[in-house]
């Protein structure tokens, strides 16, 4: 690829958001896969991008990256409109991506495979990831365990040293001591410099690894914060111990989500302000209260429990 | 920029190899019976009805000329050859769709349009090894039959059966594209060649309907002509090319535009 577009430089009022998303929306018959999602991600940081399966993480990524067409609204990567084909397919040439299914030449080599990767984008930094990273390169695809699949994939996403890279669940597959070391790696690339967009549907290492988080539910965004806010908004996690049963109707106030109410012990997450948790407290015979901040899973579930309430 | 190219190409080479090897043996037993048929060349083309000779583009039995462009062309290369051409486009681009290796490819610096012409590029596999391996076979063949028959002429029938296994391709990319199935876009493709090829031949029979032959690709590619009059038609291949690009530019248009 010969003319590796200055745009970002030749105009002076470019965006400077590595990604930025323009009410996105992505209509398959009655279901929006995306519906009017609006973000920005900075140069340099690692921005989750948290949901369940199906909750139309996938759809955003390949919105992204030109595969889909969205039905409304627009996103532009590194400067360069994605309704834009030819300042898209530009801008690529600094673009990593590591899907979710790893769609590999099946009876071609690791080599062979990276082989055609770097013809296709470069290879700059191959060997120094292939010493992080170390998938049986002399095998076929087609024999590859899933995590050296992943492996694969993540040294041809990283290879020819992109300024972004895009990656969909990159730790399905890899046994715990590889996801450490993808989770270290990507933290030194964020110190390097690049920029990482992480779908997930596994909070704890989004909590572990990523800058800011967005939440992505049936199709729209639902949060986007650091994940500090995302912590003190989702409420705090209470355990009440009381000296006898208490009447549920007049106990749980309407802060009080995911109760949980067995014989004298409370268990729920309180979205409201402690102090007034307090005053609610005072009126029934406690012997003991426990608050503190809840597991990213408790705030996940206040998203997408099943007995959720309206979260404002 | 050719990576996809040499990627295609190396994927087309152990078929094409296995299809040279068959194509081969197939013209080679054809060469074997031909003394014995060229005996009762008269008989022949007596005892069989005239609508399955018209069919098979029969003519001068007896020559080898007559008996290669009748015979082995009609079959090995119009029929089997634009068969394989049809179907293995048909999976060049609904296979790395449907694999999801298309995701890959074009996450990377690179044009839908640059993938579909790359993928359609790599067709110089087959098309020089077939060519090249039947060419050799046949003159080795007639040679050893103790027959003569004019290289430049036979070179030719190679030459202008190019565009009609392009146009055969054309019709499997535009499958490729549109359909979203491997086997379903495969098997059409073939289908369709298939039916073509019938329907020129039964159209030949019957000079009502003579016309309807006017839309298959076979009808602007004669193999006969060529080795026994010697008559290049130049003109029909320029039009089949046309299709091809036609088709290519058909594909193209449609893959750059739709959803993956």
């Amino acid at each position: 690829m010969s003319g590796q577009t200055a745009a970002h430089e030749t105009e002076p009022t470019a965006d400077t958001a590595t990604i930025r998303l323009d009410g996105l929306t992505k209509q398959y018959g009655d279901v929006m896969a995306n519906d009017a999602v609006i973000f920005a991600v900075e140069p340099g940081e690692i921005f989750g991008y948290l949901g369940p399966n199906g909750a139309g993480k996938t759809t955003t990524i390949r919105l992204l990256l030109g595969l889909l067409k969205p039905t409304a609204g627009t996103a532009t990567v590194l400067g360069a409109d994605i309704r834009d084909r030819r300042a898209l397919t530009q801008a690529k040439a600094n673009v990593g991506y590591l899907p979710d299914t790893l769609g590999f030449e099946e009876r071609l080599t690791g080599r062979e495979v990276l082989e055609y990767f770097a013809r296709l984008r470069g290879d700059e930094r191959r060997d120094e990831l292939l010493e992080l990273f170390r998938p049986p390169l002399d095998k076929p695809v087609e024999t590859y365990s899933h995590g050296n699949r992943r492996m694969l994939g993540i040294v041809q996403a990283f290879m020819h040293d992109p300024d972004l890279v895009i990656m969909d669940e990159p730790t399905s597959g890899l046994d715990p001591l590889k996801q450490d070391r993808l989770h270290r790696f990507l933290e030194d690339e964020r110190d390097a410099g690049t920029t990482i967009f992480f779908s997930s549907h596994v909070l704890s290492e989004v909590q572990r690894v990523c800058d800011r988080v967005g939440i992505i539910r049936d199709g729209e965004l639902v949060a986007l914060e650091t994940i500090e806010e995302l912590l003190e908004r989702g409420g705090k996690d209470v355990r009440v111990q009381l000296a006898r049963p208490v009447d549920p109707d007049q106990f749980v106030t309407a802060e009080m989500i995911d109760v949980e109410l067995v014989d004298r012990t409370a268990r729920f997450t309180y979205t409201g302000e402690v102090i007034e948790l307090l005053e609610h407290l005072v009126q029934y015979d406690v012997t003991d209260v426990d608050i503190g901040d809840p597991q990213l899973d408790e705030v996940f579930k206040h998203y997408y429990g099943t007995d959720s309430q309206e979260t404002g | 920029m050719t990576a996809i190219l040499r990627t295609e190409s190396g994927r087309l080479l152990r078929g094409t190899l296995l299809l040279t090897g068959l194509l081969v043996v197939l013209s080679a037993f054809f060469l074997v019976v031909f003394p014995s048929i060229q005996d009762e060349a008269a008989l022949f083309e007596e005892v069989y009805p005239e609508y399955i000779l018209a069919l098979l583009g029969v003519e001068e039995l007896h020559t080898i000329e007559g008996f290669l462009g009748g015979y082995i062309f009609p079959f090995v290369w119009v029929l089997l050859a634009g068969i394989y051409f049809a179907y293995v486009s048909a999976g060049m681009i609904s296979r790395d769709v449907r694999t999801r290796r298309m995701d890959l490819t074009l996450s990377s610096a690179v044009s839908r349009e640059s993938v579909v012409l790359q993928k359609i590029g790599a067709l110089w596999v087959p098309l020089v090894a077939l060519s090249l391996a039947l060419l050799g076979t046949l003159l080795l063949g007639v040679s050893l039959l103790g027959e003569s028959v004019n290289p430049i002429a036979l070179a030719m029938v190679h030459v202008l059966g190019v565009p009609y296994l392009l146009v055969c391709a054309g019709i499997g990319i535009v499958f490729s594209v549109v359909l979203d199935r491997v086997e379903t876009a495969q098997a059409a493709a073939l289908g369709l060649v298939f039916v073509l090829w019938l329907v020129d031949g039964l159209a030949q029979l019957n000079p009502d309907f003579e016309w309807v032959g006017t839309v298959t690709p076979s009808r602007y590619y004669d193999p006969t002509a060529i080795l026994i009059h010697e008559e290049y038609a130049l003109l029909d291949a320029g039009l089949l090319l046309a299709a091809f690009l036609a088709l290519v530019g058909l594909a193209t248009a449609y893959f750059v535009r739709r959803d993956l």
